[in-house]
């Protein structure tokens, strides 16, 4: 796309998964990309592969989003190497997979830290940036946790709704800046793998015995969600701010 | 109504203050967590909660005042801050009082919060980001709990009698708050007694697990066609 000729996006935990699908499709798209990562830079370093063969732009920048020394040097980096940023995707988090209970003080508040305390820190670095882009956008990677209790995680469902109301604040204060932000909503995504584990045995609607969820049951591929960041991203998208978009196959209906 | 036992877990909320008056009042035991007991340090608030574990029939944990801070302001002290009074010490008054319910059998978790679980007034962005952590915790915790005999309820107020007056660069929705309301006033002090009352009871199960808007219809009011004499919409006041 034209458009995208020079922007530059940074994406959160862009190595893997989501993140991962995000970058191929920005870069896919033209856009220059810094691919942030923190405890697999093995799979950073494929996905910057993968980008590099299908002839898109990017590097990796290793650094833990809950250290704001480490959120600062990551953005001076990408300026310094492609002079603007345009883009902000937040989705480096965290999903312990625990139960009320077993949370304690420390290991929720880490959490916090890194789940929503990454995005705002990531933002608030990014935004002098943004305000110098024509198309300034952010995009929160939230969870259809922010809004559906599953019992599945409550520190994590608490982040995520934190993430919706972030997103609501943020694009209200901005709206003068003329930047965009918006949240995803994300269902069941196919990853390589999760950071925490469920405690039981999750099973699809279809597995449990019900072919008319057929449709439903089938996970989201990151590409898919790459395509939407690239539409909220663009200049089409100008008019939507302080949104959440679900992407789920429409599991949460049924 | 049936007499109870609640114990009100954040006094500085014009509100919860109400609310304690109003069940003192009326000879129910209402008690308040000193200010003295960290709402987020577990231990400290399981040895203030154990004396009051066999009577004990509800909990109402208000949400904190308002912190007021825009995108610009906030530092790693004040995204602390609010983690902890907003989100973090939600959590903690959970898993205390809620083990405790789930011990007996029964009792009732209530979430005194506030329209920033929804509504974005540029103000206080990580106050609203608090709320909205307490209200998917109030959802997972009927999930959870709820089994159990735990009945949560999640109520979001309007604008606080503590902050009448707020003022957001960004948003109208304080500007000329009264006519923010379909009934052109505010809600007066001690209007949520009955409603927290009744979510006390055994009575309110059918709404367990509900988001209860109580804001005087102010969210989705847009302002009436008729002008009002005197008055623009958006006045200041």
């Amino acid at each position: 796309m034209r458009e995208n000729e020079d922007r530059v996006a940074l994406v959160t935990g862009g190595g893997k998964g989501v993140g991962a699908g995000v970058v191929k499709a920005l870069c896919g798209a033209g856009v220059r990309c810094c691919i942030n990562c923190n405890a697999n830079p093995d799979m950073a370093e494929n996905t910057l592969r993968l980008v590099r063969e299908a002839g898109g732009e990017a590097f990796i920048f290793q650094a833990d989003v809950s250290d704001p020394a480490q959120v600062s040097a990551m953005v001076d980096a990408v300026v310094e190497r492609y002079g603007r940023l345009d883009i902000l995707v937040n989705n480096a988090a965290m999903q312990p997979n625990k139960y009320i209970d077993e949370y304690d003080a420390a290991s929720l508040q880490r959490l916090w830290n890194i789940n929503i305390g990454g995005y705002w820190r990531c933002a608030k670095a990014a935004i002098p940036h943004l305000r110098r882009s024509p198309l300034g956008r952010i995009v929160n990677m939230a969870s259809v946790h922010a809004n559906r209790p599953t019992c599945f995680d409550a520190g994590y469902s608490m982040t995520k709704g934190a993430i919706r109301m972030f997103t609501r604040e943020l694009a209200l204060e901005l709206t003068r800046d003329r930047i965009t932000v918006n949240a995803i909503t994300l269902g069941g995504c196919r990853i390589e793998f999760k950071t925490g584990h469920p405690k039981w045995d999750m099973k699809s609607p279809l597995e449990v015995g019900n072919p008319a969820l057929r449709g439903v049951s089938r996970l989201v591929e990151p590409g898919e969600v790459g395509q939407t960041v690239l539409f909220l991203c663009s200049e089409a998208a100008s008019a939507i701010t302080g949104d959440c978009i679900r992407i789920d196959r429409g599991l949460v209906l049924v | 109504m049936e007499k109870q036992t609640i114990v009100i877990t954040d006094l500085r909320t014009q509100e919860a203050r109400d609310a304690l008056a109003c069940f003192a009042a009326q000879g129910w035991e209402a008690v308040a967590v000193p200010e003295d007991v960290c709402l987020w340090d577990e231990a400290a608030l399981s040895a203030f909660a154990r004396p009051f574990a066999e009577t004990l029939t509800a909990v109402i944990h208000p949400a904190p005042p308002l912190l007021v801070c825009g995108f610009e302001q906030a530092d790693e002290a004040l995204f602390e801050r609010a983690g902890n009074e907003g989100a973090i010490a939600a959590w903690c008054v959970t898993k205390v009082f809620g083990g405790i319910f789930r011990e007996k059998g029964s009792g009732s978790l209530i979430y005194l919060n506030s329209i920033h679980a929804e509504k974005p007034v540029g103000r206080g962005f990580l106050f609203s980001m608090g709320c909205a952590a307490a209200q998917m915790l109030a959802r997972e915790a009927n999930q959870d709990y709820g089994p159990d005999g735990v009945r949560t309820y999640f109520v979001q107020r309007g604008i606080s009698q503590d902050d009448p007056d707020g003022r957001s660069d960004v948003s109208p929705l304080y500007f000329g708050v009264d006519l923010r309301y379909p009934s052109r006033r505010m809600p007066e002090r001690g209007s949520l007694n009955a409603l927290l009352a009744f979510l006390t009871t055994p009575a309110a199960a059918p709404l367990m697990g509900s988001d209860l808007r109580a804001d005087g219809g102010m969210t989705m009011y847009y302002g009436h066609r008729r002008k009002v004499e005197g008055r623009e919409y958006y006045e200041r006041k």
